[in-house]
């Protein structure tokens, strides 16, 4: 197998693991196939396999470590949807990426297919250490301190079948990165790690405990501003014991940390983790440099080698084409390297489904990684694909690859860039559909040259209170609910999850969904009215507050 | 304790499960075998639904089925149509794949 770019490499003691562990669930599904399990019995085995029953079907949830893929696992996604789905995978807002339809004795073939290509869904579900995730950017983003994607692997390698955190009061989210502009939500995680290099050169790590959305949306709160890299692991496994010990098991609405931090105060939680790292045998979970640089040599750098006036290419194609220049506005971001770039594929062409892939574009995404992108990609919590290293040069070529099999769409950070959970139409949990209200506001707001006008405006959908679409963090965020099997939206403003992470504030009584596209068409329009200069929505919210928004939601005349 | 489901005049009550080998839905008919057709479901009063689910139950293994329950539906020509949203997307299909509905009548059993 050849060297895959920006990813941790397997070897034999990973591979013989994953063997071993689909043998034990190809038995367990064959167990319970013949009625030697019960569904009470298995329903346990199957999540911690990461396989659900939702709606209509199985669904099968794959973890994206830290959101890095390569070539040869998107293509293994493609086979997956191909012939074990129905020519669907569906990225969701965890960087990882799910199967709607999937059969139960089907699944140990699915996940020996998956392992062939270094792949799994344990901790996909459960109450463990969920999937860590990390900043799609990573290693290659000019506003980068520190790659995060080496502590990201040494955490998921921590977490991964932890004995002590495989049963939880509740399920838990790491998210790390090491920029300071927050990609990652590290705020509305239970744990959030942001890394810089600290006065020695050696990394330190800010850590934010106790954030969440869900049915309590809480920004969480510094516990350490810099923890050395050798204590990481101490530091991260203490904060965990307290929360196993004190966390609410008698209330799965109260079970998360956020619910303890709160309860205790921060300040109390901390304490409560120095007692814990007092007690604790600190040298047995010290993190020294050569382990560390042990990890970073699992990884493989690309060789960014990018002619000289590759940029000069890049502004001359941009120069000549006004479609192509709209796109590199809005779906690239600058990169360390000179000579490259960073360009994010946007899954949410106008009327669309948010996050949704078909086979064939999968396949064609691989074969584009590995002709502009080392063979590398990335998945975003916000439900897109990210390649991470591509010469400028060659950008134009990459984004007519792109419009070819239907991912133009030059929307980015705008407001066609919805995010949605599954919704009502597959989520067992589900209270109302939130894919067709991204569907109608994507295409309410397909043209352009007007979401380029609005700006940035992030609108983020969950079909219920779990919030699996973020909506609390969305700029606009709608929550579906039912009223006596009907669908309502609960609207909220405001929300933001970077630095300056916010919950969102409900804007007032939930509209029918049939009125809730033009409620936001009439708040877009009020913001265009209202705003001064190239004051983003967020701007003009803070600025005039939310009465002038409120009033356009609910006129009606 | 599961609370009953509320049924107005008119209505009626169809059981419901998930086929375990795939997860497909499946609707019980009147002869006692599980159904992918909602058209093929019996529509019972509520009185006889308890002894109706205490004997699906006891047979979900050899039948094949879990998750097994009752949602309210309004019959009409057609075939009894569930009175929410989400029972209507089990019966019908996801409303954001047209190609994905189920095809009706379709009479292939569990």
């Amino acid at each position: 197998m050849t060297t895959a770019i920006g990813q941790y490499q397997y070897d034999q003691v990973d591979r013989d693991f994953l063997a071993a562990r689909i043998e034990e669930f190809s038995e367990q599904v064959a167990r319970r196939l013949d009625g030697a399990l019960t569904e009470d019995e298995f329903k346990p085995l199957r999540l911690m396999n990461g396989l659900y029953l939702q709606l209509h079907a199985y669904m099968l949830r794959v973890a994206v470590p830290y959101g890095t893929l390569n070539a040869a696992q998107v293509r293994a996604f493609a086979d997956v949807a191909r012939r074990y789905d129905r020519g669907y995978g569906h990225f969701t807002t965890r960087q990882n990426i799910q199967f709607n339809w999937i059969r139960l004795e089907d699944t140990p073939d699915i996940l020996r297919l998956l392992a062939d290509v270094d792949m799994h869904a344990l901790q996909t579900s459960g109450n463990c250490i969920r999937n860590v995730t990390s900043d799609e950017f990573a290693g290659a983003a000019a506003d980068e301190l520190v790659d995060p994607r080496v502590h990201a692997e040494i955490l998921r390698q921590w977490s991964t079948l932890h004995p002590e955190f495989t049963f939880l009061p509740r399920k838990f989210k790491i998210a790390i990165s090491g920029s300071p502009n927050d990609r990652v939500a590290a705020r509305f995680h239970d744990i959030g790690v942001i890394a810089r290099p600290g006065d020695d050169g050696r990394v330190v790590f800010q850590i934010f405990v106790g954030g969440g959305l869900g049915r309590t949306p809480i920004v969480g709160q510094e516990l350490y501003d810099s923890v050395p890299e050798e204590r990481l692991l101490a530091t991260l496994e203490a904060i965990i014991r307290v929360y196993n010990a004190h966390g609410r098991r008698d209330n799965i609405y109260k079970a998360r940390i956020k619910i303890l931090v709160q309860a205790l105060g921060v300040a109390a939680y901390r304490n409560e983790v120095e007692a814990e790292l007092a007690q604790m045998d600190i040298a047995r979970y010290r993190l020294s440099p050569e382990m560390v640089a042990s990890i970073e040599a699992r990884f493989a750098a690309p060789d960014l080698q990018a002619p000289e006036g590759a940029a000069a290419v890049l502004a001359e194609q941009r120069a000549q084409n006004m479609v192509f220049d709209r796109w590199v506005r809005s779906n690239t971001h600058a990169h360390r390297s000179e000579g490259h770039i960073i360009a994010v594929v946007s899954l949410k062409p106008p009327g669309e489904i948010p996050g949704d892939v078909t086979a064939d574009q999968l396949d064609r995404l691989a074969g584009l990684s590995e002709r502009f992108a080392y063979g590398e990609l990335r998945t975003t919590h916000l439900q897109n694909v990210v390649f991470g290293h591509v010469r400028q040069d060659q950008l134009y070529d990459l984004w007519r690859g792109l419009v070819d099999v239907g991912l133009g769409a030059p929307n980015v950070g705008l407001i066609g860039d919805i995010v949605a959970c599954p919704g009502l139409d597959y989520c067992a949990l589900a209270n109302a559909r939130s894919i067709p209200i991204a569907q109608k506001l994507g295409a309410r707001f397909a043209d352009m040259t007007l979401q380029e006008q609005i700006g940035a405006l992030q609108i983020n959908i969950s079909g219920c209170i779990n919030a699996c679409g973020h909506h609390h963090a969305g700029h606009i965020g709608l929550l579906g609910v039912d009223k006596r099997g009907e669908e309502f939206f609960q609207m909220t403003l405001g929300g933001r999850a970077d630095d300056q992470a916010t919950v969102g504030k409900i804007l007032g009584p939930a509209l029918p969904e049939d009125d809730t596209v033009d409620a936001i068409a009439r708040i877009v329009d009020r913001y265009l009215q209202e705003r001064s200069g190239q004051e983003s929505f967020l701007e003009t919210l803070k600025r005039v507050g939310e009465a002038p928004f409120k009033e356009a939601a609910y006129d009606t005349v | 304790m599961k609370r009953a489901v509320r049924v107005g005049a008119g209505e009626g009550l169809v059981i419901t499960a998930n086929r375990l080998l795939d997860g497909a839905i499946v609707w019980l008919s009147a002869d006692h075998t599980w159904q992918t057709a909602i058209q093929r479901a019996e529509v019972l009063v509520s009185d006889a639904v308890s002894e109706r689910l205490e004997g699906v139950q006891s047979r979900a293994q050899a039948d094949g089925v879990v998750g097994i329950y009752e949602i309210a539906v309004r019959p009409e020509v057609g075939g009894p149509v569930p009175l929410t949203m989400r029972e209507r997307i089990r019966a019908f299909g996801p409303t954001v794949h047209p190609q994905f509905a189920y095809e009706q009548q379709e009479g292939a059993g569990a």
